[in-house]
């Protein structure tokens, strides 16, 4: 069995991520899947990835603008973001 | 330039950007790469007809290429041409230093020197003239006094990151030794005693203006990792703050940053900042974790077209660093004039609300959702006189203590046992009990003559049926380190009398753990206990002082007002804090009290 190393992205451990802990992923050739050094966190890209979406549940504001600060005492105006815009 | 944004955009070429160089194993083709980078983002800039502050390196200085590509960008765009203490590393610098370390901060004194001088004497040697700007993550007092010594056209310096500290360390895995907490967010002329507090004076002015490396989300930073929520494309997506949209990835978030920045022109009399500043590592051709180099580049272009945007509409003026020096000193007359933000949630939905303060005597938040509760403090006034680096008793710690931080030291929810750090109020009808951390409201903003108040939307507080309902009103005196708290009962209680407690839980430190309490002195009016673990409580008639002597940090926290009585309490082993308390009964009006930090002598 050769040494793992990393992907051709540099995936980060997703349950890591989720606790605030930026670690980097290696690669086991022979499983063809990611592995974490800390936590016991392994799977294939698409796991990463589907899971790297589930981080995101935090940032409800993920694709909204804020279109107006508003009152110092009022919350934010936001609408949707749109494509292409800033 | 008044409600204007106010942008610095910087750039430092490397030739071994330590990223890069571990990822390509060093080499020829991570300094053709350094130089592409260097070479993009000064493009980019100057396509959005914005200029830049190109910061040269140490290990750029010895590369004819970066030298003459900066000599150009200066005649052709105006960009300034500054010295940075950053990317030390280079093949020159280890033979010469024998070191693997590259933070100027964390060298001995003389380590310090001697760098200073071998960068500034090759700086000049190269351009014929010494650098207006320089700068580093973190620059503590002993260097920037003597850079400002040695070279006194140094007007303007990169000098921390904020809240870089045990949350940057814990999120890279425990191995990044960045520990620079309790700064100023926005720029600020450094003290000549400790670079984090901002001057008290002519006397205490160190000469130059500090910026920050980056302009940071003033709620994401307090509690998560600061390195994915700032003006730093790449750190944006580092944080996974986008999202694919049919094929086009969009970050929304990086805009209404900048505008939030935009924003806190209303707290500071039009002055608003921002400053840019993305190291090449996070532009390599090989990707940054799971954003390849094409969205890496995209982001930086998208950063610098915002950027463009808003100068093309009038709401933007791109300065350099030496410029801004000058800018910043000619809207800031006066040393003890306060930074304010009153800062909104622009990421997770919640509408929290936090309003941060920093003069030259106290730096704080109040916590609206928190009642405006006070979750993080750190006495200015004390001016520490921290020493960092190689030979000290602070290598690379170079945070400025708090006395409170909810995050490291719990605040209100503890587990069961003990009390966090935070200062709030508990109301009490029929041996009932509300603290008004729980809550959640949000506020306004008032500039005073000399000084701020911050007036909270009133909440209700219900004991054993009887609504009261409250106003809580906070006064900075600017420059002073007192800060007044009024709590107004704004219904009729129907004769009922109700208990106010304005209390201060305290610690100090620079990590979540505490250090020895032993030589703290307690006080109320005129008994006094040394601190011993024991849960001992003092008290005294309402006219006089609670305090706490804390002398490792050289401060004193003193509680008093218009009361019925003062109270200190030590704490125990499994709650290493002190409390200061002041109660009062009332059947209507208020409570008005003051917090007081002194320097201890």
């Amino acid at each position: 069995m050769a040494q793992s190393k990393k992907g051709k992205l540099n995936f980060r451990c997703p349950s890591c991520f989720m606790r605030d802990i930026d670690i980097d992923m290696f690669f086991d050739e022979d499983k063809k899947e990611y592995y974490c050094l800390r936590c016991n966190f392994r799977g294939e890209e698409a796991e990463v990835v589907r899971l790297n979406e589930v981080a995101r549940y935090r940032y409800r504001s993920l694709r909204m603008r804020v279109v107006d600060f508003g009152e110092d005492n009022e919350p934010l105006k936001l609408q949707p973001h749109k494509r292409g815009e800033q | 330039m008044k409600n204007k944004l106010i942008l610095n955009v910087i750039h430092r070429p490397e030739l071994s950007p330590e990223y890069a160089e571990k990822a390509m194993a060093g080499g020829a083709s991570v300094k053709d790469e350094s130089l592409e980078i260097f070479r993009f983002q000064q493009d980019t800039a100057h396509k959005y007809g914005l200029k830049t502050t190109i910061q040269i390196t140490y290990a750029s200085l010895f590369s004819d290429v970066i030298i003459e590509m900066a000599k150009h960008d200066h005649e052709v765009y105006g960009d300034e041409i500054a010295l940075s203490l950053l990317g030390l590393p280079c093949k020159e610098f280890r033979a010469k230093y024998h070191t693997e370390d590259f933070c100027i901060w964390m060298f001995s004194k003389e380590q310090k020197e001697a760098i200073v001088d071998d960068v500034f004497g090759l700086f000049y040697e190269k351009f014929g003239f010494y650098p207006a700007s320089t700068g580093s993550y973190f620059l503590d007092a002993y260097t920037i006094n003597y850079i400002k010594s040695k070279y006194p056209t140094v007007k303007c310096a990169v000098a921390t990151c904020w809240e870089e500290g045990p949350k940057a360390y814990h999120t890279c895995n425990n191995s990044w030794y960045t520990f620079m907490d309790g700064g100023p967010w926005n720029p600020w002329i450094p003290s000549k005693v400790n670079s984090h507090c901002p001057a008290s004076g002519i006397e205490d002015d160190s000469g130059i203006v500090a910026i920050p490396h980056l302009s940071r989300d003033l709620m994401a930073c307090f509690d998560g990792n600061g390195s994915n929520f700032g003006t730093h494309p790449q750190n944006v997506l580092r944080g996974m703050i986008y999202y694919d949209d049919n094929g086009h990835v969009e970050y929304p978030y990086l805009y209404n940053l900048v505008d939030q920045y935009r924003h806190l022109a209303r707290y500071n009399d039009g002055y608003a900042y921002n400053m840019m500043f993305v190291g090449p590592g996070w532009l390599n051709r090989q990707g940054r974790w799971e954003a390849p180099y094409e969205l890496l580049a995209q982001s930086y272009d998208d950063g610098m077209r915002y950027y463009g945007r808003l100068k093309q509409e009038g709401k933007l003026v791109d300065i350099t660093m030496e410029e801004f020096a000058d800018y910043y000193r000619s809207v800031h007359p006066r040393y003890e004039v306060a930074e304010c933000a009153l800062w909104k949630d622009i990421l997770y939905g919640s509408n929290k609300q936090y309003f941060w303060y920093a003069d030259p005597a106290l730096r704080t938040c109040l916590d609206f959702n928190q009642g405006g509760a006070m979750i993080d403090l750190r006495p200015y006034v004390a001016r520490i006189p921290q020493e960092t680096g190689i030979g000290t008793d602070n290598v690379y710690d170079a945070s400025y203590p708090y006395l409170i931080q909810i995050n490291y030291r719990a605040g209100f929810f503890t587990h069961y046992a003990g009390a966090g750090t935070i200062k709030s109020c508990k109301v009490r009808y029929h041996g009932k009990e509300a603290d008004l951390c729980l809550c959640r409201t949000m506020a306004r903003y008032e500039k005073l003559a000399d000084g701020v108040r911050i007036t909270a939307n009133p909440v209700t507080v219900t004991l054993d049926g009887l609504d009261i309902v409250v106003e809580s009103v906070f006064t900075f005196e600017e420059g002073t380190g007192k800060v007044w708290t009024e709590r107004r009962i704004l219904n009729d209680l129907g004769g009922e009398e109700v208990t106010f407690v304005e209390y201060f839980t305290g610690a100090f430190g620079t990590t979540e753990y505490q250090a020895d309490m032993t030589k703290l002195t307690l006080s109320a009016g005129k008994e006094q206990m040394q601190y011993s673990y024991l849960g001992r409580t003092l008290k005294a008639a309402g006219d006089e002082v609670a305090r706490v002597l804390i002398p490792d940090v050289l401060t004193v926290v003193e509680m008093g007002g218009e009361v019925d009585q003062v109270e200190v309490e030590e704490g125990i082993a499994f709650s290493p804090v002190y409390r200061l308390a002041l109660t009062k009964t009332l059947k209507q009006g208020e409570i008005k009290s003051w917090l007081n930090l002194k320097k201890a002598n």
